[in-house]
């Protein structure tokens, strides 16, 4: 028996060793906290409802909406194509496919922002990336583009501008709503099929 | 790719070049191991030659080690990994298949192209016909289909179906596999004193 | 019988190099500086538990508590704080709290169980820092409701003896499901229909791709 047999057994049986002793670890694929609380502090995860509204008419297909309020509010009520997770299944692995799919934008909403924002906060310390908030939530969806209030006379350029595309936003969606009420757009999930493998072998 | 990707160091487009530098690199261990000669394979049924086992077993113990030491350094993403779906009824079935052509063939698929690639006339001919059988079972599937998806005991591991963890299982296997060593190479000792067909340096 | 099976100097150069790299991988392993002492689900209950802000009508009296006073932090930035923040509140900004001498300092606070009170302008400003203090098990770390503007308002509304406004958050103000269906603006054109097939894609997981010899 060759000596350098031995000690190649040796080593291996070394290492399979160290793997049954190693100390447990955990959190490796989270953000840091430092990094973490960088981003916190930063506005640039907020988007207007203004800016969804586009995104909506536009048909972006990269905006996911997330609605993480609880099934039954999204029953009676919910954003156009907008996604289901009630705050409190967000760890749910069921949901988790949603989140941290390439290219997708996903904003979250509530009824304001706090709860969304909650939803951010966990959904990034988990590490998944292009996340947002809607700032205001459904209020300010509701207060802005539903409802808008006329800008005074003195208001800025810009704010009529906004008004403008509000009003037209208004209409889009109240229009739209009552169109989907009555005949229901159905919705494809496309899901992972389980074990549709390509599977190969030696 | 662990460290790379998880890591952010490189994007994970790079998945097909990476792939092709895996491939190439797998071919050519083929290659050096003696694998694109089938008298090697089929050594290891007739019991004379057993590295196509020692090069495997090497190759599961130490991907499993190391693969569980990244993951635990957090180089690679243990989530991502695809684990294939066990149909129990078909891999036995398929297994026997594969051992029959195995010790007829003297190749497996895949040193059947490193022979090919090295001129073998054997090599090519079983390389066609591992396409041939490709075209065929796909072509024919349906009438099998009920058999190929029974007894599916979904995407499972080894360590899932008996509850241990996976750095039992990998330490397990590395005991397993050294035994096996050892054991072949006796065997093997003891069918060459007797053999006088073939020679060996 | 291969040469290199007799002498098997390249699986052994190969080997220590596998085994060097292992051993280099765990000692420059980076072990984070501030770990998170609770699982992101209990994040998710303790965030839901609303016991956690402290309202801004308390505050006065939580301040001038003879024994253990508690301690407020004002989020906001300099100028900010320049402008106008609560008595007594230190300035510091998010960010800075996570700092080596302030994550010291914090860890007393928390081991002597004296409260920390933060605040930024709103409840949204608030909300961030504070759920990542939170995750960092500083338990004893709350906000105040509201955030400086509502307090504003509560002082405001004190002196003017007029009835405290209460803060309410994550309510509905509206009945979506009724008040979307009207429009505010003039409804002339609701011709618009919308029936496009929608797709919404979920991500695969694992990449299907399996190989063997």
């Amino acid at each position: 028996m060759n000596k350098k047999y031995l000690f190649l057994a040796l080593l291996m049986l070394l290492l399979a060793t160290g793997l049954l002793i190693l100390p447990e670890r955990h959190n490796f694929q989270q953000m840091k906290a430092e990094n973490l609380m960088w981003e916190v502090v930063q506005p640039t995860r907020y988007v207007t409802v203004d800016q969804v509204a586009m995104m909506i008419i536009d048909g972006d297909p990269t905006l996911e909406l997330v609605d993480v309020r609880p099934i039954n509010d999204f029953a009676t009520f919910s954003l156009k194509n907008a996604i289901n997770i009630p705050f409190d299944s967000l760890l749910n692995p069921n949901y988790q496919g949603y989140l941290g799919i390439e290219d997708m934008n996903v904003v979250f909403y509530s009824n304001d922002d706090i709860r969304a924002d909650q939803s951010w906060v966990i959904a990034r310390r988990m590490g998944y990336h292009n996340l947002y908030v809607m700032k205001g939530g459904l209020n300010s969806w509701i207060e802005c583009i539903i409802k808008p209030l006329k800008p005074d006379e003195t208001a800025s350029l810009n704010e009529f501008e906004d008004y403008e595309f509000r009003k037209g936003a208004s209409i889009y969606f109240t229009g739209a709503k009552l169109e989907s009420s009555d005949k229901k757009s159905s919705v494809n999930v496309v899901r992972r099929k389980k074990g549709s493998a390509v599977a190969g072998g030696c | 790719m662990g460290p790379l990707i998880p890591l952010e160091i490189i994007t994970g487009h790079w998945d097909f070049v990476i792939a092709l530098l895996i491939g190439g690199a797998f071919g050519y261990i083929l290659e050096a191991s003696g694998f694109s000669s089938s008298r090697m394979i089929a050594g290891v049924f007739y019991g004379y030659n057993f590295v196509v086992l020692r090069v495997f077993f090497t190759a599961m113990i130490v991907a499993m080690v190391g693969y569980l030491y990244f993951s635990y350094m957090g180089w690679i993403d243990m989530s991502l990994v695809f684990v294939l779906p066990t149909y129990l009824n078909s891999m036995l079935f398929g297994g026997f298949l594969m051992g029959l052509g195995f010790v007829i063939g003297g190749f497996c698929p895949g040193t059947s192209y490193t022979a090919a690639a090295i001129g073998k006339i054997d090599g090519v001919v079983f390389a066609g016909g591992v396409l041939l059988g490709i075209f065929i079972f796909s072509e024919l599937f349906p009438f099998y289909e009920d058999f190929y998806v029974a007894n599916n005991l979904g995407n499972v591991t080894i360590g899932e179906m008996i509850g241990v963890s996976n750095e039992v299982v990998a330490f397990a296997f590395v005991v397993i596999a050294i035994v096996a060593f050892y054991v072949t190479s006796i065997i093997e000792k003891k069918v060459r004193k007797n053999m006088t067909e073939y020679k060996f340096e | 019988m291969h040469v290199h099976e007799l002498n098997p100097k390249k699986t052994l150069i190969a080997m220590l190099i596998f085994a060097v790299v292992i051993i280099a991988g765990l000692l420059t392993i980076n072990n984070p500086r501030l770990k998170y002492q609770i699982s992101p689900a209990q994040a998710i209950s303790m965030v839901s538990d609303n016991n956690q802000g402290v309202d801004a009508s308390k505050i006065d009296n939580l301040l001038s508590a003879s024994t253990n006073p508690t301690i407020l932090i004002d989020i906001r930035n300099h100028y900010k704080f320049a402008r106008g923040h609560i008595a007594s509140a230190n300035n510091i900004s998010g960010v800075e709290l996570l700092s080596e001498e302030n994550i010291k300092w914090l860890n007393e606070l928390n081991n002597d169980k004296i409260a920390v009170i933060i605040y930024g302008d709103d409840p949204l400003q608030t909300n961030g820092p504070w759920m990542v203090l939170q995750q960092l098990g500083f338990e004893n770390i709350k906000f105040l409701k509201g955030g400086y503007n509502h307090y504003v308002q509560v002082k405001n509304a004190e002196k003017d003896h007029k009835p405290i406004p209460t803060f309410i958050a994550g309510k509905a103000k509206y009945n979506y499901a009724e008040v979307a269906k009207i429009s505010s603006v003039s409804d002339t054109d609701t011709g618009q229909s919308d029936k496009k097939h929608s797709i919404i894609r979920h991500k695969k997981k694992g990449t299907v791709t399996a190989g063997g010899c």
